[in-house]
């Protein structure tokens, strides 16, 4: 690669392009997508999805789930609970601590083993290697999947980049509020075609570290990390998260299910939902006050519903959690409109209650009415999922109707 | 068993140099452009020039820079997050001070008012988008709206 209008001269940190060899560790990493045309004998596709304190019993309005890793083609398992469950990633992240399972990775020809580095918007990031295994989710497998360990203690210390979000690292559990993530968003993969040898531009994500210098690598849509979901033999365009309603003040906990397929099984057919897809970001538009946000998107990983600021909603944020969570002096109800990029419209109703006040039972976890700022977006968190099922349809995949992903169905 | 083979191109990055453009002259612009390896759009707007930024992999960063020929705010629209430390210069450790407390709030946007920066951080897994403004370089009779 070399800099592009490099007016005043190639930069000397440019020093050139290794090229390198990978060979996957482990087994048969089938990647079939299953067809409508035949029936395959249904599996069980739904997996308990619990909203808690979680395992540091620190975390609010997170949905955690069990996840079944395997040591590739073995019958060698390991458990884990409490991994949250987000839909604005992609990919199976799970810290080392938790990690009992000695993992084949994915190296280079010289054995540098791929790392990655992923900064997430609150500033904070994970980092750690890229191991291989098989994943059961419920009824359904997929097969030698590149998944992360997030290392409290890792071999190579995270290039200076990864930091520069300016968080701290989420590398153990009081950090991160959970075990890990299972990123089940509207993407095949975590990065795309963007981080791929082909790709003109290469994103700082994937990393190698021969020499123990780290430097940003490129890497095929295979050996990137995946949403498990598309990988399954079946009930693979999507999920259906369903969550209850919950009390204006909260509750203690919430039990709800994460459904994989839409249309492929009699417990996720789409019913009643609208479809709205996105643009190729995953985003959609909504339109409050007659002022239209087009990076709107729905994500189970926020903990809020975070939309705006103070001054444009006219209410106060909390004087304990200055632009971070609404205070209003009694709860406030919005309704704003969503727009797909298919032009599906609908109006979308919730509440915003005083955090403080929901706060104030340190038991709670689940608040359904639980906002803070975000100034000219709206990132509809896990309280938008309480009271509602919503479908996840993956890029790429068809589900009912002809729907191809990116989209959304509620 | 099938193995899979794969090819990896690896891009060989030196240290990170010490950048600084937010709340610097405008000639620090050009030296992002050469860290972001972009191609450089210049627009002069009512009351401030914006530098925009087109990197290969198809990210967007946005200078925006006063009649004083200072950059007083940054926006950006990318895959991953930006390298802030490099864009915000000297304001970075504003955004850490304010990062670096977690309270309660998790996995969403990031809001940092302070009387030196204001930074909005927000978006998901391959759509990262965010803004950041120095209140005491906006240009007289120039909204904070304009950064973008």
């Amino acid at each position: 690669m070399t800099p592009q209008n490099g007016s005043t001269g190639t930069l000397g940190r440019f020093l050139g392009v290794v090229m390198g060899l990978v060979v996957l560790a482990g087994c048969g990493g089938s990647t079939t997508s299953s067809s409508n045309s035949s029936s395959p004998t249904p599996v069980n596709n739904t997996l308990a999805l619990e909203v808690n304190l979680g395992p540091a019993n620190n975390s609010v309005d997170m949905a955690f789930a069990s996840v079944t890793i395997c040591v590739p083609s073995s019958s060698n398992c390991q458990t884990i609970p409490n991994i949250q469950v987000d839909t604005g990633s992609e990919g199976l992240r799970l810290l080392s601590s938790v990690v009992t399972l000695s993992l084949p990775t994915i190296t280079d020809n010289s054995n540098n083993v791929l790392q990655e580095c992923v900064g997430f918007a609150d500033g904070s990031y994970v980092w750690g290697p890229v191991a291989i295994a098989d994943i059961q989710l419920a009824g359904e497998k997929a097969a030698s999947v590149p998944i992360q360990v997030i290392s409290a203690s890792p071999s190579f210390a995270a290039p200076s980049a990864c930091a520069s979000g300016g968080g701290p690292d989420d590398n153990t559990v009081p950090a991160l509020g959970a075990n890990g993530i299972l990123g089940v968003g509207v993407f095949r993969e975590d990065c795309g075609a963007a981080c791929t040898p082909a790709s003109s531009g290469v994103p700082a994500l994937y990393y190698l570290c021969p020499n123990s210098v780290c430097q940003v690598s490129t890497v095929p849509l295979a050996s990137q990390l995946q949403n498990p979901v598309w990988l399954f033999a079946q009930d693979n365009n999507g999920v259906l998260i369903s969550l209850p309603s919950v009390p204006a003040g909260g509750e203690a906990s919430a039990s709800g299910s994460l459904t994989f397929g839409i249309g492929t099984q009699s417990n996720n057919a789409l019913g009643n939902a609208q479809t709205y897809t996105t643009d190729a970001s995953g985003d959609f538009q909504t339109t409050y006050n007659g002022i239209a946000y087009s990076q709107s998107y729905i994500d189970s990983g926020s903990n809020g519903l975070y939309f705006l600021d103070a001054a444009t909603l006219g209410i106060p944020d909390c004087p304990d959690y200055p632009g971070i969570f609404y205070c209003p002096a009694s709860t406030v109800n919005y309704t704003v409109t969503n727009t797909g990029l298919n032009a599906t419209t609908g109006q979308v109703s919730f509440s915003i209650a005083n955090a403080d006040a929901l706060f104030s039972n340190p038991n709670f976890a689940a608040f359904s009415n639980l906002g803070g700022d975000n100034p000219g977006s709206f990132d509809f968190g896990l309280p938008f999922f309480f009271g509602r099922s919503v479908f996840i349809g993956i890029e790429g995949q068809t589900g009912p109707n002809s729907a191809v992903g990116p989209y959304w169905a509620y | 068993m099938k193995a899979i083979v794969a090819v990896f191109a690896v891009l060989v990055l030196g240290a990170s140099p010490a950048w600084a453009v937010l709340g610097q002259y405008e000639s620090s612009v050009n030296l992002d452009r050469q860290y972001l390896r972009g191609e450089l759009r210049e627009e002069v707007r009512q009351g401030y020039k914006l530098h925009e930024i087109t990197s290969p992999d198809g990210s967007i960063v946005r200078e925006y820079v006063s009649p004083a020929g200072l950059v007083f705010g940054i926006a950006w629209q990318a895959r991953v997050m930006p390298n802030l430390q490099q864009l915000l210069g000297s304001y970075f450790t504003e955004l850490q001070q304010a990062a670096q407390s977690k309270v309660r709030r998790r996995g969403g946007p990031l809001v940092v008012r302070t009387d030196k920066l204001v930074l909005i951080s927000g978006g998901h897994m391959r759509a990262f988008h965010g803004r950041a403004y120095v209140p005491s370089l906006l240009p007289k009779n120039l909204s904070a709206e304009a950064v973008r």
